[in-house]
């Protein structure tokens, strides 16, 4: 089976229905712009300034969006993800690769050739967003994650590295020895290139064999031309370079988060570029923000759920990250529940990444109904017996309400959680619950009235 | 220096800008031409950051207001 690239994807959307095409030249300024108006995927076949380029951006904007990358049911998006990365499959070397078919090397070098725009109102400056980043370290091996970097001048980019992740933790490793860090930033690679770079791997665990489980087959990888890195063959874009051992003292953002909130200004390393290379014909992807990274979101912290909650020996039903808090910070589980499993249930769920709110039901709700929800909450919980708090657990900076500007530059947030036991508590009968129902509606039918 | 370089920085002496209004400001010139312009403003490491993220280069007026916008 052929490993599907980006412009594989871009082609299943367009059989879907699901992609906008532009063909009027349109002004990189306004291409975050004209995103934002419609709800589909959008590609942009002529970008002033760029010939030859095109721009595809708001991917996976939407469950529709990601359960065709899964080639799934949307209900069934956490289930399908967790199965296809339960296998691990190696990445396979290639000599010739697509994404080194144009090389600018040494004084070529220049960051504005790529038709990356001003995306939002606040932000410090143009950003790519929609990057996967390779780097290696010594000990620990080769990791991948998804940085945004913010355009400085020609070589040089900000890289968001104030939460901790894998890359932060190599790149303290090297700047501890006054060393920069080599990296490869991949730009416009398969959804599932994307989702792996997303999830919350151990740091022995390489995402690559990740993304080869999500395809069922093995990534291509070729060698970078400048550091001792590989990337996805299949690529759009690639920028080889090195995060400079400066530490967290340049300044970066603010940039439209995927909380949904413009953020503030950070103190971030610089990645200087000091080689280019794409396609022929390349297409940029500009990740739309935030829905496109909260759906990203979305199935990683799911199927984390889902992994907790069987750890802890507990029988999920069905589990939602909600994009309202971007994927990411809420996870709402029902459960087969035994005696205790409620709570049982909210401290598996609490322990995942950052989420800070948990709900647990039984399996009776429907967690995609809002209203089942709040139900259960209403019905189901007592407020003195049936909610945890947890202080001091690892927390995101994009958080206002955890006043990470009161830090230093370069440290890390704490936050606290809460988990609601929307459970049937024990010892009430089952049958206090029971819903009412129209007496006879099984026996008449309406349309034979009308 | 590029003479939209210098205009840049003259600006952001005189008051400090979101780079939003300093794209709207230059929407004449091509993004390229004012991406390297830009980074020839950046280069020169003179930069500096309100509190809601605005740019401003001391030695001006801009200064006095971003530093207003601190003790909002």
């Amino acid at each position: 089976m052929a490993k599907k690239a980006f412009r594989d994807f871009l082609h299943d959307l367009d059989g879907a229905g699901e992609i906008q095409r532009v063909a009027k030249p349109v002004d990189p300024r306004d291409l975050s712009g004209l995103a934002a108006q419609t709800d589909k995927a959008v590609l942009f076949d002529e970008i002033e300034g760029y010939p030859g380029w095109r721009v595809a951006t708001a991917l996976l904007s939407s469950r529709r969006r990601l359960a065709i990358v899964l080639g799934c049911a949307e209900d069934r998006i956490a289930q399908e993800f967790e199965a296809r990365s339960a296998r691990a499959i190696a990445p396979e070397p290639v000599g010739n690769a697509p994404c080194q078919e144009v090389v600018m090397e040494g004084d070529d070098v220049d960051l504005t050739a790529l038709p990356f725009p001003l995306m939002h109102v606040y932000d410090g400056g143009p950003y790519i967003s929609g990057t996967f980043v390779v780097s290696r370290d010594a000990e620990y091996g080769r990791n991948a994650g998804s940085y945004r970097l913010m355009y400085r001048n020609r070589r040089e980019t900000g890289i968001d590295l104030v939460s901790p992740s894998d890359m932060r933790f190599y790149y303290q490793r090297m700047l501890d020895r006054g060393e920069p860090l080599p990296i490869a930033v991949a730009v416009g690679v398969h959804p599932f290139e994307m989702l792996a770079a997303s999830y919350k791997a151990p740091i022995a665990n390489d995402e690559l064999e990740l993304a080869g489980g999500l395809h069922g087959t093995a990534v291509p990888m070729v060698k970078c031309r400048t550091v001792d890195l590989e990337v996805p063959a299949d690529s759009e874009i690639v920028l080889e370079g090195e995060i400079l051992p400066i530490g967290w003292t340049a300044d970066e953002g603010p940039f439209g988060e995927f909380s949904q909130i413009s953020g503030d200004v950070k103190w971030n390393p610089v990645f200087r570029v000091n080689c280019i290379t794409h396609r022929r014909d390349p297409i940029f992807y500009l990740l739309q923000m935030p829905w496109e990274n909260d759906w990203l979101s979305a199935p990683v912290t799911e199927a984390a759920g889902l992994q907790a909650l069987r750890v802890a020996s507990v029988e999920p039903v069905a589990i939602r990250a909600p994009v309202g808090s971007c994927g990411y910070w809420t996870l709402i589980a029902s459960i087969r529940k035994r005696p205790g499993e409620g709570k049982n249930a909210l401290l598996a769920l609490l322990s995942v990444a950052e989420v800070k709110l948990a709900i647990v039901t039984d399996d009776d709700i429907d967690i995609n109904n809002p209203d089942d929800i709040d139900w259960a909450l209403t019905f189901r919980v007592q407020a003195d017996q049936d909610l945890i708090t947890l202080a001091g657990a690892r927390g995101k900076h994009v958080d206002p309400s955890i006043r990470a500007w009161e830090m230093g530059q370069g440290g890390l947030p704490l936050t606290a959680k809460l988990g609601i036991d929307a459970t049937i508590p024990e010892g009430i009968p089952k049958w206090l619950y029971k819903r009412i129902e129209a007496y006879g509606k099984d026996r008449v039918r309406l349309e034979d009235y009308l | 220096m590029s003479g939209l370089a210098d205009t840049i920085e003259a600006t952001l002496v005189r008051e400090p800008l979101q780079f939003a209004e300093l794209v709207d400001r230059h929407r004449a010139v091509a993004w390229r031409d004012f991406l390297h312009a830009w980074g020839e403003v950046r280069e020169k490491d003179i930069l500096k950051r309100d509190d809601i993220g605005r740019y401003y280069i001391p030695g001006g007026a801009a200064e006095a207001v971003a530093a207003e916008t601190r003790a909002i």
